[in-house]
């Protein structure tokens, strides 16, 4: 493969992640009627009756989330990429966990959608059925955040060690991602409460980490997609190599 | 006798307007202290709906221990200080000595919340025991976690300062791992009060 294609493939893989921002806003926090998010503390008849009342919207936002969120695979995959040329001839050993935690992070996050596709799927359930399904699909997703905070310190000790004349990560991006890692820590306590501010329909575990994560997420897309263009602005024509071939 | 009374007074004039360490840590540091401000306005807002229980739950908790961590944080706040002090006088040996006491209340700060917590689980109160007990477990823990993440940083510096990396020449490091530190002190000195002692 020529340099020029190779580039262009990494500027897709790139922009798969604002491509990801915007799906998973509109499919799983909008269409699946995640803003806001059902309370724990919501009766299982309650609970029934949300899924009835929008049953369509849910059913087509979990199951079209469940494909969108894969744009996260090429994205996490572009970012080793970068990584691995920061780590040179060392072993890319964060490089390597960045892309292990971005591929986790891709089945966590469709793992939530899975469950509660499920409760979707058989209208006539008991309401116990719909509220395990729906507990299931959030403390899915909400206690196993750990992948992602690993994708992120992966990526910041490399951008922090980056010694490029242009770095990948300006350096306040990687504290930046060091903070949103840590921004997840409250959702473990989703695990426990059924009210209240740490409860997964809270402000301090679902609204505060899932934009923090979302606004990492977009900030290192920027820089990911000007790296690659500063390499496109300087890499050689496709006909120049063959006219040199020749 | 002029020349060398502004000499320091300059040099010190320049420290005093320098950011200590990798100036970009302050952008970690100020964004913690947001999201603990945020929890800290979540505190006052819910203590609000519910004074008399926040009042009376509040006196459940061990003050004494509270107190005991407070210096432990102080002190190895200090411990941490002194140690850049000595890497600036060039006093190497005496880094990772100061160091490895701060270590040890981090240690200690950690110790006594196990302490702390099995009293409380023992008396049947938890998480989920009410509205205060929420906020109680949840900041602390949360504090906690930014305890056990300061230590870590503490240790990867003592090894540093063992094979004598920080000097007068080279304070960064020390300097970036300490400013961190300090903010897991403060994040505490506002914790405290609100937690134990706001009536």
């Amino acid at each position: 493969m020529d340099e020029k294609t190779s580039l262009r493939y990494q500027l897709i893989s790139a922009w798969c992640g604002p491509a990801f921002v915007v799906t998973f806003v509109i499919f799983w926090l909008i269409l699946g009627h995640n803003l806001p998010n059902p309370s724990p503390n919501l009766t299982a008849v309650a609970l029934k009756e949300r899924y009835l009342g929008n049953l369509g919207e849910i059913r087509l936002g979990f199951i079209i989330s469940m494909i969108t969120v894969c744009l996260y695979m090429p994205w996490s995959c572009v970012l080793a990429g970068q990584m691995s040329r920061i780590e040179g001839k060392n072993m890319p050993l964060l490089s390597y966990l960045q892309l292990i935690g971005g591929a986790l992070t891709v089945m966590v996050v469709s793992f939530s959608a899975m469950f509660w596709a499920v409760a979707a799927f058989r209208p006539d359930a008991s309401p116990e059925t719909f509220q395990l399904m729906t507990d299931t699909g959030w403390l899915c997703i909400d206690l196993q955040y750990a992948c992602t905070t690993l994708q992120m310190v992966a990526a910041a000790l490399v951008g922090l060690a980056d010694k490029s004349k242009v770095p990948l990560f300006p350096r306040w991006v990687c504290y930046l991602t060091i903070w949103c890692g840590i921004s997840f820590f409250p959702a473990s306590l989703t695990g426990v409460m059924k009210t209240g501010p740490f409860a997964w329909s809270g402000v301090l575990s679902f609204y505060f980490p899932y934009f923090c994560w979302l606004c990492w997420y977009s900030t290192a897309s920027i820089f990911m997609i000007k790296e690659i263009r500063r390499r496109m602005a300087v890499a050689e024509p496709v006909g120049s190599s063959r006219l040199a071939a020749a | 006798m002029p020349v060398e009374l502004t000499a320091p007074a300059s040099a010190a004039s320049k420290s005093a307007l320098r950011l200590p360490g990798d100036p970009d840590i302050w952008f970690l540091i100020f964004a913690e202290l947001m999201t603990f401000g945020m929890f800290f306005v979540a505190y006052v807002g819910y203590r609000a709906l519910e004074v008399d229980l926040f009042n009376e739950s509040q006196l459940s908790l061990d003050r004494t221990l509270g107190v005991i961590n407070t210096l432990f944080l102080l002190t190895s706040s200090w411990a941490v200080v002194t140690a850049i002090e000595s890497a600036r006088k060039n006093q190497l040996k005496a880094v990772p000595r100061y160091l490895a006491l701060a270590i040890a209340l981090g240690v200690g700060f950690m110790v006594i919340k196990y302490f702390e917590y099995s009293a409380k689980f023992a008396a049947g109160i938890s998480l989920t025991t009410n509205t205060f007990f929420n906020f109680y477990f949840a900041l602390t823990m949360i504090h906690l976690v930014h305890v056990i993440g300061g230590t870590i940083v503490l240790i990867v510096l003592w090894s540093n300062a063992r094979g004598g990396k920080y000097h007068a020449g080279n304070t960064r490091g020390l300097e970036t791992g300490a400013s961190f530190w300090h903010m897991v002190d403060l994040l505490w000195i506002f914790l405290f009060p609100l937690l134990y002692l706001l009536r």
